[in-house]
């Protein structure tokens, strides 16, 4: 390479150089596919960081059973034409138990079908270290999580037992009982993974482009019906609305966006010169953090 | 740089700075992909909340124009500071809720975008306390913002937070000089404070240093020329941090190659999997793997998009070379004639990151470029005092300690003094039970190839180990690389039982050679010894 390396060069080199650091130094990772746009960045530089060979651990998709159809059609075209091996993991128990987006909350939905089935997967199949797609971007807490994140035993999370990470170093040595969380994507922005998707040209589930769906406004957020599951609830009136996803999840929760961007270098025009961050209103969050801080700074307790 | 006169003249007229946020959205024709940025510069910023390192951020992110329009509407709703700004540290977490949170080792990143790289900006906290988050912090950095109160000026904390910089080699240093306007814009204070600030420089090498009066609340001397300061005609904060070189990679130094992991394909393909450390190897050049001696030739450089014909500093590739020289993980190639220093010992700087204290009885590995060496045994020889920049001597060493350390190492290694090679010259130090990081440092000076006496140090052989405690391993590669871990995990034993044990250089990564009947004799021998003093210990 003559030209010198731009910032997705420096960032692919990098990811690249942590998923063989996890891959040499745990016994039996996993790849946590979530079928999105970050996804698809994390497997394609999966594969770049093991070629010629094959990514030397699974996939595994946790189905809340919610997803939108599209996106379980991709997720299994994905691993068929890659070769790659898909485990499907879903929280039998919760499904049984009912539990589902449109009558109960969106914490015990996400708990059960997700961390949950998420926890059952791992434990079931042994897994010592699971790569996500995470981005220290996404929102203020985030900003400090480590490239290696540890677990203790049942999964729980210590903050006092996080590793300091120095240099290009990752100390993938595991305590007893550990396991670990690895996010090759941390330095990334939601930008960059546009980028990385045009110049890669890297397919998409075509949700993130803007097409004419049957929507419903509730909440101020407007929903895309994917199946007949989400009773209308009474005033509510089904529309046709040209609409897009920034990010994509279980569809009763995830909200879409108005917009005409139906081909790449559109959505990427949006993004770049997105007037919303991609989680309007972490500022708000942070203005509460701060105003609680101060007032405690004042004796407020 | 013409996208500078125009953040200037944005600035000037009052608005933010938003002009910045369009000029990466040029997209390239015939990619109809946006312009890549030309590289990345990592910024760490030093300093106490009461020096107003929060709103500094919060005002880089402003200027630079890297906030969404529902951020700024809500800031712009926010109470408002004394002055009537924009509380810009309302952009930056609090410090207080972290350590609600119990999270003590915290730096935290934030990205934006200037129109011609990426900025990333490292956060520690300062206070005094803090020394190894922002030891850890440094280790990223590229250049590192030290802050300080124009009305207090330099203090013990901002010399303290010059060594740690200079220990972690961050040679670029910018003195944000704020609070200007509290003191009426005085040039004589800050003349004072900059020849003060220069003088710390000269002390410790910086390559870059330079002195900036600013006002973080008022965005004076940020990205827009402060009219109350005419007297100064020096670089703005995001000017200066514009014209840093970007991320430097060694392209120019010696050919480094730790090795990651082999990955092999079919029946015929076997590669080493890596990243270039500095230098760089092309197609048909020779390398040499620094501790077995052997040589081989680059046949290809595989990556997914194409074969590359050279391959340089920073860039991840998979090495296949002619002949099968049998490294693996932990191996680190060079140029013949340049190659890699194989090391037994070496002095070292590091900083103490666990609550736990350095104990001499505990087993731990050291953690290089990309090998895991069991450390036969630790000194601590030094503190350095960071307020009065002197070392007094020392044994004993706990958090936030900077301390001097000879290390013997259980096997031979790839070490090189920091100075000139940042990749194979820095480690961590790993506690071998419990797998935490519990210090990071830099290589000093390097002592050679351990050449201590049998009798004064167990060696543990590979023969004997592959009769009994590896008895079940055949000869693939897999089985080396398990009977080398527990060879590893032997060491660390006995090392916490009071044996000094040292690894020949048979357990260097990849070497496979068959040893000698007398070394299994004596090894059996020690090995009833050991074991007597293991059970005693019980």
């Amino acid at each position: 390479m003559s030209a010198p390396p731009t910032h997705l060069d420096l960032l692919e080199a990098e990811s690249i150089h942590i998923f063989r650091e996890a891959a040499a130094q745990f016994r039996k990772p996993v790849l946590l596919y979530s079928i999105g746009k970050d996804s698809t960045v994390l497997l394609h530089l999966a594969r770049k960081a093991f070629y010629p060979a094959r990514p030397p651990f699974p996939l595994l998709h946790v189905d809340t059973t919610w997803k939108f159809r599209d996106m379980i059609a991709f997720r299994d075209r994905t691993a068929r034409e890659l070769g790659l091996e898909l485990i499907v993991h879903v929280n039998r128990e919760g499904l049984a138990a009912g539990i589902n987006p449109v009558d109960y909350p969106p914490s015990t939905y996400t708990d059960v079908m997700k961390t949950q089935g998420l926890r059952q997967a791992l434990d079931r199949h042994g897994f010592d270290a699971a790569f996500g797609g995470a981005r220290r971007d996404e929102e203020a807490s985030r900003a400090k999580e480590r490239v290696f994140s540890f677990r203790a035993e049942g999964h729980r999370w210590d903050p006092r037992k996080q590793r300091p990470e120095m240099w290009r170093l990752l100390n993938g040595r595991l305590g007893g009982g550990e396991t670990a969380r690895v996010f090759p994507l941390s330095n990334w922005t939601e930008k960059d993974v546009w980028r990385y998707i045009a110049r890669e040209q890297l397919e998409v589930v075509p949700l993130y482009f803007a097409a004419l769906r049957p929507t419903i406004a509730r909440n101020g957020s407007l929903l895309v019906l994917d199946d007949e599951r989400m009773p209308l609830r009474s005033g509510e009136s089904q529309a046709p609305r040209q609409v897009r996803f920034r990010t994509l999840g279980c569809w009763p929760l995830t909200a879409a966006i108005e917009s005409q961007a139906a081909d790449l270098p559109s959505v990427i025009d949006e993004t770049l010169s997105a007037s919303v961050s991609e989680r309007q209103g972490r500022l708000i969050d942070h203005d509460e953090a701060g105003a609680m801080e101060r007032k405690k700074q004042e004796g407020y307790f | 740089m013409p996208a500078l006169a125009e953040v200037r003249d944005a600035a000037e007229r009052g608005a933010p700075v938003t002009v910045l946020r369009r000029a990466p959205a040029v997209r390239c024709a015939a990619a109809g992909s946006p312009q890549p940025l030309a590289g990345s510069l990592h910024v760490l910023t030093c300093g106490s909340v009461d020096d107003g390192k929060s709103t500094l951020i919060g005002r880089l992110l402003w200027d630079a124009g890297a906030l969404h329009t529902d951020q700024r509407q809500t800031l712009q709703r926010s109470p408002k500071t004394a002055a009537g700004t924009p509380d810009f540290s309302l952009l930056v977490d609090g410090l207080a809720a972290e350590r609600e949170q119990g999270i003590t080792i915290d730096i935290a990143w934030r990205y934006f975008d200037t129109p011609t790289r990426r900025l990333v900006i490292i956060d520690s906290p300062g206070h005094e306390q803090y020394t190894r988050n922002m030891a850890t912090g440094a280790s990223h950095a590229d250049v590192a913002i030290l802050l300080v109160d124009a009305r207090t000026g330099i203090k013990v904390q901002t010399r303290r937070h010059a060594a740690i910089l200079d220990l972690m080699g961050v040679a670029r240093v910018i003195l944000a000089v704020n609070k200007m306007d509290l003191i009426d814009w005085s040039e004589a204070r800050f003349g004072a404070i900059e020849a003060e600030f220069l003088a710390l420089a000269q002390r410790f090498g910086f390559r870059n240093a330079v002195a900036i009066p600013v006002s973080a609340v008022l965005g004076d001397n940020i990205a827009r020329r402060s009219a109350a300061a005419s007297w100064y005609h020096g670089p703005l904060l995001v000017e200066h941090l514009q014209q840093m070189p970007a991320r430097q990679t060694r392209g120019d130094g010696p050919f480094r190659f730790p090795v990651q992991m082999v990955v092999r394909a079919g029946q015929d393909f076997r590669g080493l999997a890596g990243t270039v450390a500095s230098g760089k190897t092309a197609v048909g050049g020779e390398v040499i793997d620094a501790v077995s001696g052997r040589r081989a030739r680059v046949r290809r450089i595989v990556t997914m998009g194409r074969d590359l014909d050279s391959a340089g500093a920073g860039q991840a590739v998979v090495l296949q070379l002619d002949t099968d020289i049998d490294v693996s993980r932990g191996a680190v190639l060079g140029a013949p004639g340049q190659e890699p220093a194989v090391v037994g010992s070496f002095d070292a700087r590091l900083v103490w990151l666990a609550d736990e204290p350095f104990n001499p009885a505990r087993g731990y590995l050291l953690r290089t470029a990309t090998d895991l060496v069991p450390v036969a045994s630790l000194d601590i020889k030094a503190h350095l005092d960071l307020a009065a920049l002197t070392e007094g001597p020392a044994s004993a060493c706990g958090v936030n300690d900077i301390a001097v350390a000879r290390f013997d190492l259980g096997r031979s290694a790839v070490a090189e003094p920091f100075a000139r090679h940042r990749e194979t010259g820095s480690f961590m130090l790993v506690d071998a039970l419990t797998g935490a990081s519990v210090a990071g440092g830099v290589v000093t000076s390097i002592l050679g190839r351990d050449k201590r006496r049998a009798q004064e140090v167990f060696q543990l052989t590979r023969s004997l180990l592959k009769r009994g405690i590896g008895a079940d391993l055949g000869h693939d590669a897999a089985s080396e690389a398990e009977l080398r871990r527990r060879a590893d995990e032997v060491a660390i034993l006995l090392r916490g039982a009071g044996v000094a044990v040292q690894l020949d250089d048979q357990w260097a990564p990849g070497r496979t050679d068959a040893s000698t009947v007398w070394l299994s004799l004596l090894l059996a021998l020690s090995f009833g010894f050991v074991s007597a003093i293991v059970l005693g210990a019980l």
